[in-house]
């Protein structure tokens, strides 16, 4: 805190207080149109407001207080496994209603799989046939989960 | 009288075929998630979550914390044996009981572990059924003001004891409040949040913001660089402790056990906490501190009897009071809603089977983990040759038809994204998940009293400071944030925590 060189900059903190602040702005722009009220007679958007508002201000507080600190990155940052568990996750969104169980799960594998660098093919296929016919006999026909098995 | 005849309830309860096997599940999924290191237990708990609505709510409970307090077994495993601590409750486990593994006494080591954790968990089953009856009887006479005075401070002691920043976890909590807000508000019937999406008007799904910040997140972590693993001590050598080993460690399980009970039960404790109190207790008090670090047998026995203790003793708040105190015990509450369980004091009257059964299912889950710990250690080991790359695919496909499951739609999958996005980037920002969790779940306990006690008292604040109970709550919450302006506790919570930054 003593030394505020401008070098000196804790970047974790710089991310935590500028998503704080994001996310209250988001939230109080959400509740925008919501009845505030009094403190005796709360509105549907009391305690959004209030909560967002103090969401802000904390974050407010850590970004300023982050400026000044000790310079700490945010340490090596590898997205790509994540974006790739993004594709995998999300094409089973889209997938699972429509076109079932079968292919939903076999994208999410076989993409999902690929997030690590260390992946090989034939232990992509083996797990991904596995794990697919593990599930749909688990979960479809034993739990009785309401999804397709196949599109047709 | 009356306690001996809940107790014969309790294992009527917790003996009947089902719940037997499902306490078996839950301690052998524990032991198991405990030794691969990758998934913790609150992880586990929230995949697990969605296939809980397919058993009954007995069942559910007993498995779900089976997987807690097993993980704290599993996670020493690996701790003495590769020197990686499967869980955060077992890093000060590692320091000491590898040394001892290195020495060829990792059997002893592996056997004092677990004894000691029995002995522990035993302990603290009996606390929880002596104290849950006083405490929850204690708080039938809560209202409003008391429950919100609560709140809060079951919310910042959270932040407060947990580690990392506190300014940003209160932060996390307001998040996490804010969160729970999504949707119809119950009150006035207005739409919140919901950026006008129809889906949302039942607010977000617990166990979707549970796998997406707990489950997704921690995979896309782990992914990102290549898994480095420790080197696996060959010979685990005789497993029963010798004389003189029995002599230095049983002062330190009775202490751990003391430690981890008291700490358990504090907001934020839990088993990381006490692993490292009853850790720095043990140096503190022994005659040979200069032995810690080298395989000081009263550093593996002191802190792994507490972080069982305080595993334990961390469902007290959750059954008698209804409040949370971890990410863990929040996922049990969110297990108790799905079943149409409201957490609180009036579960032990109305609900005593459910109460009784899940206390008695403890102790027998902590003896069965004593057979699945000790001579099965020989499996555990061989397991930790599998690869994370075999593993978590299957883990991938759990979450996504576990939360699928909840309301058979696509959206809540769609919506995991999202929740593992930001779980990525608050890692990257050094925030803690659990304590958005904790305000999450609290958010709609604390919203609906706060209306109502200021409803009552027409809006004056005062109300909260009128009421004895409410008011010392809240004076013991504003002692405790005053404290951490002082600069001297402030640095030795530091110094306390730093050891545990891993």
């Amino acid at each position: 805190m003593s030394n505020s060189g401008s070098k000196n900059r804790d970047y974790p903190d710089i991310l935590a207080g500028s998503l704080m602040i994001g996310l209250g702005a988001l939230g109080l722009w959400a509740g925008r149109d919501l009845t505030f009220g009094s403190a005796a007679m709360m509105g549907a958007g009391y305690l959004p407001d209030v909560i967002c508002g103090l969401l802000i201000a904390i974050g407010a507080f850590v970004l300023m207080k982050a400026v000044g600190k000790a310079y700490e990155p945010i340490g090596e940052t590898n997205v790509k496994p994540l974006i790739i568990l993004v594709a995998a996750i999300g094409g089973f969104a889209v997938m699972a209603e429509t076109l079932g169980f079968v292919i939903a799960t076999i994208w999410l594998l076989v993409i999902g799989s690929l997030a690590d660098q260390e992946s090989r093919w034939k232990e992509i296929v083996i797990s991904s046939v596995v794990l697919t016919a593990f599930g749909a006999l688990v979960f479809i026909y034993g739990l009785g989960v309401q999804m397709p098995i196949l599109p047709f | 009288m009356d306690f001996l005849h809940y107790l014969v309830l309790g294992f009527s309860e917790a003996l009947t075929p089902t719940n037997l096997l499902f306490c078996f599940i839950g301690a052998l999924l524990g032991t198991l998630i405990g030794v691969l290191p990758g998934i913790g237990p609150t992880a586990t708990v929230a995949i697990l979550l969605p296939v809980t609505f397919f058993l009954p709510p007995l069942a559910a409970l007993i498995m779900l914390s089976g997987i807690f307090y097993g993980a704290q077994y599993g996670g020493s495993t690996t701790a003495i044996l590769v020197n990686l601590p499967g869980e955060a409750s077992a890093v000060v486990t590692a320091i000491d009981g590898y040394q001892m593994a290195r020495k060829g006494r990792a059997g002893a080591a592996l056997a004092i572990a677990a004894l000691g954790s029995f002995f522990a968990g035993t302990v603290a089953t009996i606390g929880l059924a002596v104290a849950g009856p006083t405490l929850s009887s204690f708080a039938l006479s809560f209202g409003p003001a008391e429950y919100v005075s609560l709140c809060i401070f079951g919310l910042l002691a959270a932040t407060i004891l947990a580690h990392g920043s506190v300014i940003k976890a209160i932060g996390m909590v307001c998040l996490g409040l804010v969160l729970g807000m999504v949707g119809i508000d119950v009150s006035s019937g207005a739409t919140r949040l919901t950026f006008g999406s129809t889906e949302l008007y039942d607010g977000i799904d617990f166990v979707v913001i549970a796998v997406g910040l707990f489950g997704v997140a921690e995979i896309a972590s782990n992914l990102e660089f290549k898994e480095t693993r420790g080197i696996l001590q060959s010979t685990i050598g005789r497993l029963w402790p010798t004389k003189q080993e029995f002599k230095e460690s049983w002062g330190a399980v009775l202490r751990g056990t003391a430690v981890g009970t008291i700490l358990g039960v504090l907001p934020g404790g839990g088993a990381t906490l006490s692993a490292f109190s009853a850790y720095s207790v043990e140096k503190k008090i022994s005659r040979t501190p200069e032995k810690f670090g080298h395989g000081a047998i009263a550093g593996v026995a002191g802190p792994e009897s507490a972080n069982n203790a305080g595993a334990q003793a961390s469902f007290i708040p959750l059954l008698t009071l209804g409040i949370p105190s971890n990410s863990i015990m929040a996922m049990m509450l969110g297990a108790m809603t799905i079943h149409g369980i409201t957490p609180g004091p009036s579960v032990i009257h109305n609900q005593p089977g459910l109460f009784w059964g899940l206390i008695a299912s403890m102790w027998l889950g902590n003896a069965m983990l004593l057979i699945i710990n000790l001579p099965l250690i020989g499996i555990w080991v061989r397991l930790l040759k599998v690869p994370y790359r075999l593993l978590y695919p299957a883990i991938l496909l759990f979450c996504c038809i576990g939360v699928y499951s909840v309301n058979n739609r696509g959206f809540d999958v769609a919506l995991v994204i999202l929740f593992g996005v930001l779980g990525y980037v608050l890692r990257k920002a050094k925030c803690e998940a659990g304590p958005l969790l904790l305000g999450f779940v609290l958010g709609p306990l604390l919203e609906t009293n706060l209306r109502r006690a200021l409803l009552l008292s027409q809006g004056d604040p005062l109300v909260f400071f009128e009421r004895p109970i409410s008011a010392v709550l809240l004076i013991v919450t504003a002692g405790m944030l005053l404290t951490l302006i002082l600069p001297a506790i402030r640095k030795s919570r530091k110094e306390a925590f730093e050891a545990s930054e891993d």
